[in-house]
């Protein structure tokens, strides 16, 4: 019963994961990118992890590739036009190593299955919402705190790129001191 | 719950987030042409955080205590990275105030948003705090992810410049792409393990099958590589150094490369050194491509910022040193001696190259020339450091080198070699680093007006200066100290 779920699933993952990369339009990446996020939602029920599994749809395939969506729409707002395409050498090089790195996984991967006992059976309540947020609160205090740290920090880094003009401030008596001179770069507001 | 007393730990954390707080609530009440007030109170802050952190360091120096169920460290080594983000984060901050007031000057502007600024600079020093004491890979993980996003907008701080923004944006896409490897690293070591805490797998670590440990451990490199710019994920360096406000330059070089060298320290002796495997020669060779790649590249750069850039990753390439001879007598000892000199005078040849910046509008060696008769002070304080860098006594870059050396030596026999390559290179660097004292003292100025040196930035320098001869001449305390942090595992 799991294999049969998690063969479908694992492969449309694979296959998702494979479009993210393969397509040309940002969009169809995009899109390829929601395959995979919801593929491994059904991943995550069959660990019985099934309040992460809820969040990955809800937060992940739901949030976070609207927003990709979005972002992609105001960018490209004629037809989505394809990205620029990597050097070829590099991109020769990036599969070389990437087939090395894969190859390295693999071996170690069935080594490892040859000599260690991986099968730890869950406890009883593991993945449900109550001990998500048990662990959250008392073993993961502290992560949990900085994570709103952080989120602050991204608050106000994204506050001061993009807020107001591109540019400098210019003292109004400089600037037309420096006008008859030179175009400045600094004065390119929008 | 945790108990209360583990709060009574956090105090020098808890103190810099509530500063942090503070400046941006002082920031709005700031007029904008006053904007240097919030530095000055965040310079105030910074070193009243320094008391607890002392009152820390008299209290614990048991190694492997942590509280927070063990995902926080308290012990000698996470407060002696306190130390040394408080003091750099202070002496950033000091030259961020003249470089924007210096640079704003000629160019007849202001720099937007400096409150904010000052702000993140703050922020950035909690997260190195924090990174250098996490003993859980989950918090490990979001405090690098922390520095990294504070970083990347310092980096491309200055909006008007497409400069700075190219710098921000590469430092973003490789530091992206690095975590993620990262990541997958330490997911790798959790599934092998059945745990995130550091402690933890210490104890499990000796049972995992070495192959899957490899792999975990080279992709976790990936990441601690890319903060402490290490070849091969050294690429970024030079673009964003160059790219970025110099103090930030300065920050990035020192703050989170020493706060790399501390996560990458504990990662590696607490988690993996009790498996077994064999990660010293992995680390000794990084180390020798890093020394030859930084100074081989610095030898031809024109620029002094890329040139501090690539010296920057040759020096990372020195600290590896003492991580590869960790566990000997001297190993961390002079991996902590290194960081902390290392910081005084990385910090003092930046806020030159600062100071140089906002006053001559150049970053090229060349325009160095005659410096000793535009500026005698700020020449022989760059000659300093210089030499310093190079490791030349009675600076404290010898003092931190010897140390380094010593450690590699007394560890074991099969590290002599790369005491050898850490010596030639010595040798190499020394060409780069004297063609600046040569530019400075020996060629004729193309322009002969003194050079104004703003008071708060030469208050910076001269700190930076003095704490290079100091720990050059009276080294002591320092080694008391770092022997006391440097006690790692239980």
């Amino acid at each position: 019963m799991e294999l049969a779920l998690f063969i479908p699933f694992a492969a449309l993952a694979l296959a998702g994961g494979l479009g993210v990369i393969a397509s040309g339009r940002a969009i169809h990446s995009a899109l390829s990118l929601l395959l995979v996020l919801s593929s491994l939602a059904v991943l995550y029920l069959l660990l019985g992890a099934q309040f992460i599994a809820v969040l990955q749809v809800i937060i992940y395939a739901g949030a976070i590739v609207v927003l990709f969506l979005f972002v992609i729409m105001l960018l490209h707002m004629a037809t989505g036009e394809p990205a620029a395409r990597g050097v070829r050498p590099w991109r020769a090089g990036a599969t070389v190593a990437a087939a090395l790195f894969f190859a390295a996984l693999l071996s170690a991967v069935i080594r490892t299955r040859a000599t260690a006992d991986l099968g730890v059976a869950p406890a009883v309540g593991f993945g449900t919402a109550e001990a998500v947020g048990r662990t959250l609160f008392t073993r993961f205090l502290l992560p949990f705190e900085l994570a709103s740290v952080i989120l602050l920090v991204g608050i106000i880094g994204a506050v001061v790129l993009a807020k107001g003009s591109l540019t400098l401030r210019v003292h109004a008596e400089s600037r037309a001191a420096d006008e008859a001179e030179e175009p400045r770069e600094e004065a390119l507001t929008r | 719950m945790p108990p209360a007393s583990d709060l009574a730990l956090l105090v020098p954390e808890l103190w810099l987030a509530a500063l942090g707080l503070v400046l941006l609530g002082v920031d709005l009440f700031v007029g904008e042409q006053n904007k240097r007030t919030v530095g000055w109170v965040a310079v105030g802050g910074l070193l009243l955080a320094l008391v607890p952190t002392w009152g820390l360091a008299g209290a614990v120096h048991r190694p492997g205590t942590t509280v927070f169920f063990g995902s926080y460290a308290v012990d000698g080594f996470a407060v002696f990275f306190k130390f040394l983000a408080i003091i750099a984060t202070t002496l950033v901050i000091l030259a961020s105030m003249d470089y924007f007031r210096a640079s704003g000057d000629r160019q007849g502007s202001t720099q937007r948003f400096e409150g904010e600024f000052y702000t993140l600079l703050v922020f950035t020093g909690l997260g190195l705090v924090l990174m250098a004491a996490s003993a859980d890979l989950i918090l490990v993980a979001l405090s690098i992810e922390f520095v990294s996003l504070t970083s990347y907008v310092l980096a491309a701080y200055l909006k008007g410049n497409p400069k700075s923004n190219e710098a921000g944006l590469k430092y973003f896409l490789f530091g992206a792409a690095a975590s993620a490897v990262m990541f997958y690293g330490f997911s790798l070591l959790y599934g092998l393990t059945g745990s995130t805490s550091l402690y933890v797998i210490a104890e499990k670590v000796a049972t995992v099958p070495a192959p899957a440990l490899t792999v975990s451990l080279a992709l976790m490199l990936a990441g601690f590589g890319f903060k402490i710019s290490m070849v091969p994920f050294h690429q970024w360096t030079p673009d964003v150094y160059e790219g970025a406000p110099t103090p930030v330059a300065a920050f990035l070089s020192v703050g989170s490369k020493a706060a790399g060298f501390a996560v990458l320290l504990r990662v590696v002796a607490v988690a993996i050194a009790p498996s077994g495997l064999d990660y010293v020669t992995l680390i000794a060779g990084l180390s020798a491509v890093s020394m030859f790649v930084g100074n081989l590249l610095a030898l031809p750069q024109r620029n002094i910022k890329r040139m501090l850039a690539y010296s920057s990753i040759s020096h990372a390439g020195f600290i590896l040193i003492g991580v590869a001879a960790f566990g000997g007598a001297f190993g961390n000892t002079g991996l902590l001696i290194y960081l902390f000199a290392y910081m005084f005078f990385t910090l003092g040849a930046f806020f030159i190259a600062a100071l140089i910046e906002a006053r001559l509008g150049s970053d090229d060696i060349p325009d160095y020339a005659g410096l000793s008769q535009r500026a005698p002070g700020l020449a022989f304080l760059m000659a300093l450091f210089m030499l310093s860098l190079t490791g030349i006594p009675p600076t404290a870059g010898f003092f931190a080198k010897f140390y380094i050396f010593a450690a590699a030596i007394e560890r074991s026999p099969a590290l002599l070699w790369l005491v050898a390559v850490g010596v030639v290179n010595s040798v190499i660097s020394l060409y780069y680093y004297v063609n600046v004292i040569r530019t400075m003292y020996l060629l004729p100025p193309q322009d002969p007006a003194r050079i104004q040196e703003p008071a708060v930035l030469r208050t910076a320098l001269w700190v930076t200066g003095a704490a290079t001869l100091l720990l050059g001449l009276y080294p002591q305390p320092l080694i008391t100290f770092a022997r006391a942090a440097a006690l790692l595992l239980p």
